[in-house]
């Protein structure tokens, strides 16, 4: 089914006339091309009727949406008070270290686009660090080696 | 006690009763209160509350509250800043943060002087700042469009701008990215804010984050004088002020007439005054030398000239108006040609039907409207641009639109149709409560009685020995053109010299409306003023027209009060030329006319394919040509197309497609419209060279 | 000690994400009784319940469903709205509801339905929450061939994209709708004017999930669990510097002291370290100190000392932390959040963390201290929505509380703690700095 036609099937659980459909819309696009293109904003915006402005406002918004082209894989450190007191910077440095690359930034293999992220509601488990968006918990420096090992493949 | 329909409240120890439903702003102005705002606009729709400078403490509630969010109530008790410790500190934490990070680059901004921000810290605001940090800096300004300047570092974020763009103009083009104190201004992937109406964002804009390029650094406001007149560059005639400075005119900035224009311009109206310097503007009499090109002769030269060709003619002339022209400038020209040379023939401007007369009503109450029907096959926008957007705020008030005329008639509908024939039967078949037709020129209507009044006579029938074209609209009308080929000699009246070159034998200089007195109809029917705003480079119309008269004996005055008496006298009820005001009302309505009958349809085009429509450009012609800042607005190749007929195609929106009927192919863009009946496409004009009137659309 | 387990009862011994082991204790008879009952006698017992909301604002849940206009009244559908969006500090207990009873949850929504005589939920979980969500979906899909449960109820499962401020019902409401998730200014409140203005309940998953118990032993049973004004049972979240993080459920009245240090609780602070400072409510409550800490976990006991349980987050800080370094984060996180709708909430907090930032360096003098204090005095009571004033009041209580601290960093003092674990954390707003680069540029 093609990205269009995907899109009209998400618009028809909300009221006609509603724009409810552009956020799941845009999170289709996104796994469809990995991040939203200036390309994805448009193809996006014909299938909800709507200019690509508006959606590009609307993702611009949220922190999940990629505005930029990212690495394969996303590994996301939560260090926000909880985690930090569990030693969350200790492991970003660690990731940093193994990445070769700065929070914020992907590594040069493009396999692994590394950040930190405001609090991802796991706080007694700490840290957290939600590697393709499924949380790993308790993760301390030492189990970083590791991570970016599986991750790199 | 206060009667049903109001509220009695106390702002700041003083009553007020207004009426229920009444913002708390406005109670206090009505109470003589300032309760000072900046995202606050209610043209913009509800209230937002974002820029909080509006506080006031309201008696019953601990927080300070939005007055801008609140509709006076019965009782309620309110402080203002005036008589509130709470209030007016909240109203200076506002402006302390407000410019936390606002570069104060005052001198060198545009808006100094005229700047709410201004206004508002000198009434309000911390007189010192207590920000020791680095102020954020941003690239500035960026142009997000040839005619409009934005300065990040000095937004406010009111959401004015994008507030219009989304929910008044609904281009959707111009939107906030990003969150919290990362928030910006910005079109999609930097490119430029196209719209019909992009430009009110600049009066919008409450500080100098969007300004006109056109305006940047041209004037200080306490040197320029504001003069209130009317745009003629539509039917619509929108009230404005033409800004001046040193006789030049710097900007045009809108005139809240709430019947007409609620305050809103088209991008035409208030950029396309560039023409008035055009390179080509014609200053003084021209005569034909070769084929092309026209040599500058003296005044005096060309009345005798004029004179000349004229007598050879005798009456058998004919006049091409333009219906740009005004009242006053076409009513000397029928006198000087009808009752001087016994001149009557004429191709007139389109008029308005008169039986509409009995469904005249304000533009606004299409706002009002219960269901629009648009019988157009232009575009609206493009024919009378603010006339889209009272359709578009009776959408949002929930009217229904209907694009073909219903089987029943519907109370409190309004009709919006250009088809002249047919618009007074088409009123009647809906039972419309108002009814508006869109002519194509900005005073047709005016022009047409004006000539028709100004003596009575019929036309000497026969190939004309001459033929005078008024007005650069009627220069290049194909129609017009096919006359001056056959006529003998040609005189025009016009601007440009690229209107009339090799088209005339003679050239008399004309005028714009921004450098001319007088008066002129618009679709309403609603006499409007024009005032002077800048010294034309040339004597104007009726300053040489009743010069020439004289020569036929004719008597004519030069000054449009003294010939608009004459006029009014006809046509107007004979109010005097001071009485049409600067807000002018909207005369009755005409008395109903007897059933009017169904024209016989002009035989309804068939064929295959796809149904084109074509119009014209509202930004295309003489104007519009000579401002280079509103090329990027003018048609870029684009077929409208509905979702059905699209995707039956398998196209999508921005799509290259082949536009094709027999033999030849035009190659646009696919643009997604909901305005369109299926099976039609519409292209502008310019672009449908060739093409007939049913194509086919390929991918 | 034996507690009561309203929400999460029976969670242990079963796998009660599935269907059939939820039904086998019970599950989905609350709903059965609920639509046997009247809208308005439903309602009824939520209100003698004394249930209050769990997302943050304690209001009656009874009461607040009773304000939604009578379908005679209002023509327009109504709807309910599920706040999943959990993204306070310290808050991770919804995420518990959602991984472990998710029936529960949505035996909760479907009872609600019925009371407010809604047929379409909306479910509004925050997009990182994509376990759960499978799990939630999962559930969803094992209602999908039992009409009688579902009834002519529709559910739809609508994810966020990363915003803390979308859980805030208006802006939430607003991101439902596809919009910016900005908050709207009320009046008109939900239950008159909400999702596509039409009436509408917002409510949080441990409040759904509370709701089939109360209906279940009767609403006299559950107002005679906790004390006054807070009743039932409350899922808190602890975290922070104690031995056993996790959620529990707990009788409000239990002491604060009890949660951090009882052996089937908090279970005390690690590493021989003492205990220094407490957050009660999640990161927008005022803080606590170490001996203030001897107070009943429950709405009025918490707001004689100024503070609340707000979603119930419980951070425990030991002597290590610096309080400056916490305010700068605490900071940082409402910076990142605000929507920048208001003035004040965007200017103030990012005007706040410059000053802590120049604080914790030691280049700050007394006056700036003031300079922060009048900051946040001045962002407080004058912003669209909670969010802002929240991040003030949180801030300024740090500031009070620990003030000689804040002191000793003035003037060239910089930071005394040397091993603070707070010590240089990289906050996502830090990182915008240099927001991701193309990699194959
Ligand atoms: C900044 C802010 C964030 C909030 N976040 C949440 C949240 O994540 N989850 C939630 O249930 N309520 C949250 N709330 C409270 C909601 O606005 C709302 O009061 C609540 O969802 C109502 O549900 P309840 O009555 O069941 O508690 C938040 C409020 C504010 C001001
Ligand atoms: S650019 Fe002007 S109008 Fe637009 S948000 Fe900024 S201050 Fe307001
Ligand atoms: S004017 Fe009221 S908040 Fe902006």
């Amino acid at each position: 089914m093609s990205l269009y036609e995907q899109i009209q099937e998400i618009r028809s659980v909300y009221p006609p006339g509603s724009r409810s459909a552009v956020l799941p819309a845009l999170q289709l696009a996104q796994e469809e091309h990995g991040w939203l293109s200036p390309a994805a904003f448009r193809e996006v915006a014909d299938a909800l009727d709507l200019t690509p402005a508006f959606c590009k406002s609307v993702a611009s918004f949220y922190d999940m949406f990629n505005l930029h082209p990212t690495g394969e894989h996303h590994v996301d450190v939560c260090t926000n008070v909880s985690c930090a007191l569990y030693g969350a910077q200790g492991v970003v440095e660690a990731f940093e270290q193994e990445l070769g690359c700065a929070a914020g930034e992907t590594s040069a293999d493009g396999k692994v686009t590394l950040s930190t992220i405001e609090c991802l509601g796991g706080c007694g488990w700490g840290t957290i660090v939600s590697v393709d968006q499924r949380y790993r918990r308790g993760v301390t420096a030492k189990d970083v080696p590791g991570i970016v090992k599986e991750l790199r493949g | 006690m206060s009667s049903p329909e109001h509220v009695t409240l106390t702002i700041d120890e003083r009553t007020v009763e207004v009426p229920k439903g009444t913002g708390l702003v406005e109670a206090a102005q009505a109470a003589g209160i300032e309760i000072p705002v900046f995202c606050y606009e209610p043209r913009l729709g509800p209230p937002v509350g974002a820029c909080r400078m509006c506080l006031v403490e309201v008696e019953g509630m601990p927080k300070l509250q939005a007055g801008c969010t609140m509709t006076a109530t019965d009782g309620m008790v309110v402080k203002t800043a005036r008589s509130s410790e709470k209030a007016a500190d909240g109203q200076n934490s506002t402006l302390e943060f407000i410019l936390v990070n606002h570069p104060l680059d005052c001198p060198v901004c545009d808006k100094g002087g005229e700047c709410p921000l201004q206004d508002l810290t000198f009434r309000y605001g911390p007189g010192n700042t207590r920000m020791n940090f680095q102020k954020r800096t941003l690239e500035k300004p960026i142009p997000i469009s040839p005619t409009i300047a934005l300065d990040r570092e000095r937004c406010i974020l009111c959401y004015r701008c994008t507030r219009f763009s989304e929910g008044v103009a609904e281009d959707g083009e111009l939107v906030a990215i990003n969150r919290g104190s990362l928030s910006m201004i910005a079109t999609f992937e930097d490119e430029p804010y196209r719209g019909t109406f992009s430009g009110n964002v600049i009066e919008l804009c409450p500080v100098g984050a969007l300004t006109s390029t056109q305006y940047r650094f041209e004037a200080r406001p306490w040197e320029i004088q504001n003069v209130p007149t009317v745009c003629g560059h539509c039917p619509v005639g929108c009230n404005i002020s033409a800004t001046t400075r040193e006789g030049k005119v710097k900007r045009v900035l809108s005139r809240n007439h709430p019947e007409v224009d609620e305050g809103w311009l088209c991008d035409k109206g208030r950029f396309a005054y560039g023409h008035l310097n055009a390179d080509d503007r014609i200053t003084d009499p021209m005569r034909a030398d070769g084929l092309r090109s026209l040599e500058a002769i003296s005044w005096e030269e060309g009345l005798d000239e004029a004179e000349r060709l004229l007598r050879a003619a005798g009456s058998s002339i004919v006049t091409a108006l333009s219906g740009t022209e005004t009242v006053e400038q076409a009513y000397g020209l029928a006198k000087l040609l009808r009752v001087g040379l016994g001149a009557h023939a004429a191709v007139l401007p389109e008029g308005v039907p008169d039986a509409l007369d009995a469904f005249r009503a304000p533009l606004s109450s299409i706002r009002d409207a219960s269901t629009v029907v648009i019988l157009c096959e232009e575009p609206v926008v493009e024919r009378a641009p603010v006339v889209d957007l009272w359709i578009k705020a009776a959408r949002r008030k929930g009217a229904k639109i209907l694009m073909e005329l219903p089987s029943a008639p519907i109370a409190g509908s309004v009709l919006i149709t250009d088809d002249a024939d047919a618009a007074a039967w088409q009123a009647q078949e809906l039972g419309a409560a108002a009814a508006v037709y869109l002519p194509r020129t900005p005073n047709g209507r005016g022009v047409s009685d004006a000539w028709s009044v100004a003596a009575d006579g019929e036309g000497a029938d026969g190939e004309p020995a001459l033929l005078i074209i008024s007005g650069d609209e009627a220069a290049i009308d194909p129609a017009v053109r096919a006359l001056a080929a056959q006529a003998e000699t040609v005189i025009g009246i016009g601007m440009f010299g690229g209107s009339f070159a090799g088209l005339c034998d003679l050239v008399l200089p004309g005028t714009s409306y921004l450098e001319r007195d007088g008066t002129t109809v618009n679709l309403e029917g609603r006499l409007q003023r024009q005032r002077r705003a800048v010294i034309a480079p040339c004597p104007d119309e009726l300053a040489w027209i009743s010069k020439l008269a004289e020569r036929f004996g004719v008597e004519l005055s030069p000054y449009s009060s003294t010939v608009f008496e004459a006029v009014s006298a006809a046509l107007y009820g004979g109010i005097s030329y001071g009485e049409v005001g600067e807000l002018a009302p909207l005369p009755p309505r005409a008395e109903a006319t007897a059933k009017v009958s169904k024209p016989a349809n002009g035989n309804a085009p068939e064929g295959t394919g796809l149904r084109l429509l074509t119009y014209r450009p509202l930004f295309s012609g003489p104007a519009v040509e000579r401002t280079p800042e509103l090329q990027f607005q003018t048609p870029q190749g684009e077929i409208e197309i509905t979702r059905a007929d699209a995707r039956s195609r398998g196209i999508s929106a921005g799509d290259h497609v082949h536009v094709s009927s027999n033999g030849t192919t035009v190659a646009l863009r696919a643009k997604i419209t909901q305005e369109l009946a299926a099976g039609t496409v519409r292209v502008a004009g310019s672009d449908a060279a060739g093409l007939h009137s049913f194509v086919e659309v390929k991918k | 000690m034996a507690r009561p387990l309203v929400v999460l009862k029976d969670s242990g011994s079963k796998d009660l994400t599935k269907l059939a082991d939820y039904e086998s204790v019970g599950g989905y008879q609350a709903l059965a009784k609920a639509r046997g009952m009247a809208p308005a006698a439903v309602i009824d017992e939520l209100i003698a319940s004394e249930l209050r909301g769990r997302g943050g604002a304690f209001f009656s849940t009874g009461r607040k469903w009773s304000f939604v206009p009578k379908l005679d009244q209002n023509p327009n559908p109504h709807f309910l709205v599920i706040n999943a969006d959990e993204s306070e500090p310290g808050s991770f207990k919804d995420h518990e509801i959602l991984a472990e009873v998710p029936h529960r949850f949505i035996e909760g929504c479907l009872i609600t339905a019925h009371a407010i005589e809604s047929k379409s939920v909306f479910i509004y979980i925050r997009g990182e929450y994509f376990e759960p969500w499978e799990i939630l979906v999962a559930a969803l899909e094992e209602l999908k061939d039992r009409p009688e449960i579902r009834g002519d109820v529709t559910i739809v499962v609508h994810r966020g994209a990363g915003a803390y401020i979308c859980g805030e019902e208006t802006a939430l409401i607003e991101s439902l709708e596809g919009k910016r998730g900005q908050p709207r200014s009320k009046p008109p409140f939900p239950a008159i004017s909400g999702v596509y203005a039409s009436p509408t309940v917002v409510n949080n998953v441990e409040t759904m999930a509370t709701v089939p118990p109360i209906i279940a032993m009767g609403a006299a049973e559950y107002a005679k669990l906790g004390v006054e004004n807070s009743r039932g049972t409350r899922l808190v979240s602890v975290s922070g510097h104690v031995a056993n993080g996790g959620n529990y459920e707990i009788e409000p009245g239990v002491t604060l002291k009890d949660l951090l240090y009882a052996p089937d609780l908090g279970g005390g602070i690690p590493g021989g370290h003492k205990l220094k400072a407490v957050i009660p409510g999640g990161s927008s409550t005022v803080v606590l100190t170490a001996d203030e800490i001897d107070v009943g976990y429950d709405f009025d006991s918490l707001g004689k000392l100024g503070t609340a349980m707000g979603s119930a987050g419980v951070i425990a800080l030991d002597e290590r932390v610096c309080m400056v370094q916490l305010g700068i984060r605490v900071s940082e996180f409402y910076e990142h959040e605000s929507c920048g709708k208001c003035t004040p909430c965007r200017e103030g907090t990012r005007w706040m963390t410059q000053i802590l930032r120049k604080l914790e360096a030691g280049e700050a003098d007394e006056s700036e201290l003031d300079l922060l204090l009048s900051v946040c005095d001045r962002i407080n009571g004058k912003c669209l929505c909670p969010l802002g004033d929240t991040a003030a009041m949180a801030v300024a209580s740090y500031v009070a509380k620990f003030r000689d601290e804040f002191i000793a960093h003035l003037n060239g003092g910089g930071c005394p703690f040397g091993d603070s674990p707070l010590e240089g954390v990289l906050a996502p707003v830090a990182q915008h700095a240099h927001a991701l680069r193309p990699v194959f540029a």
